[in-house]
């Protein structure tokens, strides 16, 4: 092999200078905080204390306790998992591979879903499927019916709502995946006789494999890590997941803090294998389906079909978005909350009410602000930990993927104690700032941006890069001209997704808001607990459709600047 | 156990005269106590009495308050007290009371020292705090108005600043009167399995009625209690929330609060009162040492302990704590808290001692 001049030589340092920079910081944010959580799993003396005065596995072995817990929590994932794929996958292909009337609207409705926090999806839904006050049940009585024709709080329903509102996030990943694929093999195929469904299965669903893996580690880790569904719809039920039993051992007094840290680590044994099984599934085939060839993205005619595609879409918009905003409109203009209202009952109050909390206007403003500068800084930081990961030669680089997993690995809740025990000890004054809920937004959306951006990273061909390498370009011009452009469907979905992971937030936020840097999230759970269905309701509306603003801002926005360059 | 009696306001009986006779007494002697202790000059602001340097405290500018309060709660105290004095900046911070004390303690042992006041929804926690010396001690001109029992036992660290309190409560849609339960022991009848609210092991309140009711009918009266597959939740709102919909038939432990919220948005639901007591659990505010902002951290702990601070905790619906100063004004409904018989644990030791059992028993009957 010829050696390298020195001026290559040079500028393969400086990639690797700030590609390892960049890994070495991320991991940093995300290991820093697992030390603490692991001396915290392992703590047997005073919880109180800390350092920990005492260690052992006694945490670990009261774990057997509470296995219903696990089997619980593994059983409600899976089956969430498993439909928001389903519903992902199927989405994902009807609005970006078929002719299917009014795709751009639809588009945009599907990810509504991943505006409304989670809990006002199941909000919303236990409002609609509670045994005995839903209102499709008190509907169902009124027209004669017996018992309940729908049980919410069931692990079905639990799970269903789950997938619906946290697995929302399937369909964005798929789709980033599948808007970056050369329809040619699927031209071919339909030549050569197969048909519309086998084409789906047999080259489409293959081709956008790490797409759809990566998503389906993803969600099953989000999952694991759900929360509102759980708590609203659970506990009444005596349904009881890690999460919400976490939640009920740390929030008790004595605190069992490390009892949940035990809880929370074992998760990581889950995530790890999933994500080992994950590498060797790529590490075997290659799923380029972009290359050096020139390619328009092209969609397939489905004849009459595209009409009962549309209703596939159409139904899930409705079962998502439609009907649980309605209800939650519904609910918010009442005093009391019932399916068949008086007149008299009707009222504006509460959005009055919410509109008149300064928390709530400052909340709303500092939320904003974190959602824009968290996605913003990572964006960049997830891209470059991607092609570090996807394309360096970097030493660890393998080590780098499983790292950023961490934060996804443990529920957020916990997490969020082992960054605040960091943090707090850190010497820079950060804590109780909104500085640290930046930190903490773009630690714990790591494995969000790097799942997204991963997914289409890997079907581009090495060779559009060596190309222009061959050329002479420099790798921040080939980066900025070649690798970036062909990500872009990529990175514009992980930005969207950061932005509302990050104004949604809610297990971090918690524990890490100090007195003048509140976000929104909190305070709409704080007011199911405290002010009741009616006032929540009205407060979750006014946040989804300030999120809706800022979506809309964003994508005017980046369809001028496509334009412009155009 | 202390008994705030089950009579009408101004009833008087020889237990009462005693029980006023010592509340004399112990004023005078508190006064000087905190004549002798604060050796601060009193002055009087707006309507109440302060030991605070309030200029001081105004150049302070901020007094940062954690609460295990919601934030509807917490934003109304911090607002109240912005309103009496605008050139302070009040802030909070809120959690549940168990993380709400573990992420205290945390900054604490990190040499962070963030907080001026702090309110516990639980006395063990307060108790533990003192022991651990949080506390500021801080003897108000206002300690005055509150009998000895309702204040630390050195006064001056922490004091009761309100009282919650429940008994049973039905939806009237779904249940006769003559059919709802009247006494605890109504409770254990099987028409209620499936069908009843409680709270988990997260809360106060509910730790005081496991201790008390054990303490009148013996531990297996829960045991045949949990028979009854009892749904647990962490506050009075999603309670009430579900009895005045019909998803729980019976609420068995229902703040009086909760149900004036409810009641006064015409949710069908009706309260009743055991003959054998309410379970009342108080909420326990301090000033916390090495406080960022001293001065402003004694004026909120006066201004908290004044009539206007203690009127503002009792008629918020929000907070709905009733006063224990001696001259507190009636409660939203026009009733006194010595209207209800409570039941307050008063051997500390005993109570604190079973706090792990309690967890326990009570996870377990949740499910957990």
């Amino acid at each position: 092999m010829p050696r390298l001049s020195s001026r290559p030589r040079a500028v393969l340092w400086g990639q690797y200078a700030l590609g390892g920079g960049v890994a070495l910081l991320a991991a940093a944010f995300v290991l820093y905080p697992v030390y603490f959580l692991l001396q915290a799993a392992f703590d047997v003396g005073d919880p109180d204390v800390r350092p920990p005065s005492a260690y052992g596995w006694d945490n670990f072995a009261a774990l057997p306790d509470y296995s219903k817990i696990l089997f619980n929590t593994l059983g409600v994932a899976f089956a969430a998992t498993i439909m928001a794929l389903v519903f992902g996958f199927l989405t994902a292909w009807i609005l970006n591979r078929t002719d299917v009337p009014y795709r751009r609207t639809l588009e945009q409705a599907m990810a509504v879903p991943y505006y409304v926090t989670p809990l006002l999806g199941a909000f919303a839904w236990s409002l609609l499927g509670s045994p005995e006050s839903g209102f499709i049940n008190q509907i169902w009585r009124g027209l004669g019916g017996s018992d309940a024709l729908i049980d919410i709080t069931s692990p079905f329903g639990i799970a269903w709502v789950m997938a619906l509102f946290e697995g929302a996030v399937a369909f964005v990943m798929i789709g980033a995946v599948m808007k970056s694929m050369d329809p040619s093999l699927e031209e071919a195929s339909q030549v050569i006789g197969g048909g519309r469904w086998r084409t789906m299965l047999r080259i489409t669903l293959p081709l956008v494999a790490p797409g759809v893996l990566g998503a389906a580690i993803y969600v099953f880790a989000e999952m694991l890590g759900s929360f509102s569904a759980a708590l609203v719809l659970g506990t009444p039920a005596r349904f009881y997941v890690l999460t919400t039993a976490i939640y009920q051992l740390v929030s008790q007094y004595p605190p069992r803090m490390s009892l949940a840290a035990a809880m929370g680590v074992s998760l990581f044994a889950v995530m790890f294998a999933m994500m080992y099984f994950y590498r060797r599934l790529m590490a075997r085939g290659s799923y380029v389906t972009v290359s050096g060839k020139a390619f328009r993205p092209r969609v397939m005619q489905v004849g009459r079909l595209r009409w009962v595609l549309f209703g596939i879409c159409v139904s899930y918009v409705v079962l998502a978005v439609v009907l649980p905003i309605l209800t939650l409109f519904y609910a918010s203009v009442q005093k009391l909350a019932v399916a068949f209202p008086r007149l008299s009952d009707l009222t504006f109050e509460h959005y009055r009410e919410a509109m008149s909390m300064n928390a709530v206007r400052s909340a709303m403003g500092n939320s904003l602000l974190l959602g824009v500068s968290a996605a913003t800084i990572g964006v960049l930081v997830t891209f470059l930990l991607a092609w570090i990961i996807h394309r360096s030669k970097m030493p660890g680089r393998g080590v780098l993927e499983y790292v950023v997993m961490f934060p996804q690995a443990v529920p957020r809740l916990v997490f969020a104690f082992g960054m605040m025990w960091a943090w707090l000890v850190f010497p820079l004054p950060i804590y109780g700032t909104l500085w640290l809920l930046l930190i903490a937004y773009v630690t714990v959306f790591l494995p969000l941006g790097v799942r997204t951006i991963s997914g289409v990273m890997v079907q581009l061909d090495k060779s559009l890069d060596e190309c222009g390498q061959v050329c002479g370009a420099s790798w921040a011009y080939r980066m900025r001209t070649i690798t970036m452009p062909l990500l872009r469907p990529g990175l514009l979905a992980a930005w969207l997704l950061l932005f509302i992971a990050s104004v949604r937030e809610l297990g971090a936020s918690i524990l890490l808001m100090g007195p003048q840097s509140k976000v929104l999230t909190p305070s709409i759970v704080e007011a199911w607990f405290a002010s009741g269905s009616e006032l929540t309701a009205a407060m979750a509306l006014i946040q989804t459709a300030v999120i809706g603003l800022a979506m809309a801002v964003f994508t005017i926005l980046t369809r001028r600047a496509s334009q412009h360059k155009g | 156990m202390a008994e705030i009696g089950n009579k009408p306001p101004n009833t008087s009986s020889r237990r009462a005269a005693l029980r006023a006779g010592m509340a004399m007494v112990s004023l005078p002697l508190l006064n000087i106590a905190a004549r002798a202790q604060s050796a601060r000059p009193v002055t009087k602001v707006l309507d109440f009495q302060t030991t605070a340097d309030v200029l001081k405290a105004e150049a302070e500018g901020e007094v940062v308050f954690y609460t295990h309060d919601g934030d509807g709660a917490a934003a109304a105290v911090v607002d109240a007290f912005n309103n009496d004095f605008p050139k302070i900046k009040a802030n909070y911070v809120r959690a549940q009371n168990g993380a709400l004390y573990s992420k205290l303690l945390a900054e604490r042992s990190a040499g962070r020292f963030n907080v001026d006041v702090i309110q516990f929804s639980e006395i063990g926690t307060a108790i533990d705090f003192q022991k651990r010396g949080g506390y500021e001690r801080h003897v108000s001109p206002e300690i005055g108005a509150f009998p000895t029992k309702y204040l630390s036992p050195t006064p001056g660290d922490y004091f009761w600043m309100g009282v919650t309190f429940g008994g049973i409560a039905y939806n009237t849609n779904l249940v006769k009167p003559e059919d709802a339960p009247k006494t605890w022991k109504d409770l254990l009848d099987p028409r209620w399995r499936n069908a009843m609210s409680t709270k988990q092991a997260t809360s106060g309140m509910q730790f005081v009625e496991w201790y008390e009711l054990r303490r009148l009918y013996g531990p297996d009266y829960w045991k045949q209690f949990a028979k009854q597959r009892p749904r647990g939740f962490d506050s009075r709102v999603p309670m009430f929330d579900r009895l005045s919909k019909g998803d729980d038939k019976v609420c068995a432990i229902a703040e009086y609060a909760g149900y004036l919220l409810y009641h006064q948005k015409g949710a069908p639901v009706a309260f009743v009162t055991p003959d054998d007591g309410l379970p009342a659990t108080p909420v326990v505010a301090g000033a916390v040492s090495r406080a960022p902002h001293p001065e402003a951290s004694l004026l909120f702990i006066d201004w908290m302990m004044s009539t206007r601070g203690q009127a503002l905790y009792q008629n918020n619906l929000q907070l709905a704590y009733n006063s224990f100063r001696t001259d507190a004004p009636p409660m939203p409904d026009g009733k006194r808290l010595s209207d209800f018989k409570l039941l307050i644990p008063t051997d500390m030791a005993d109570y604190l001692a079973s706090h792990d059992i309690f967890n326990k028993e009570w996870n377990a009957m949740m499910g957990l």
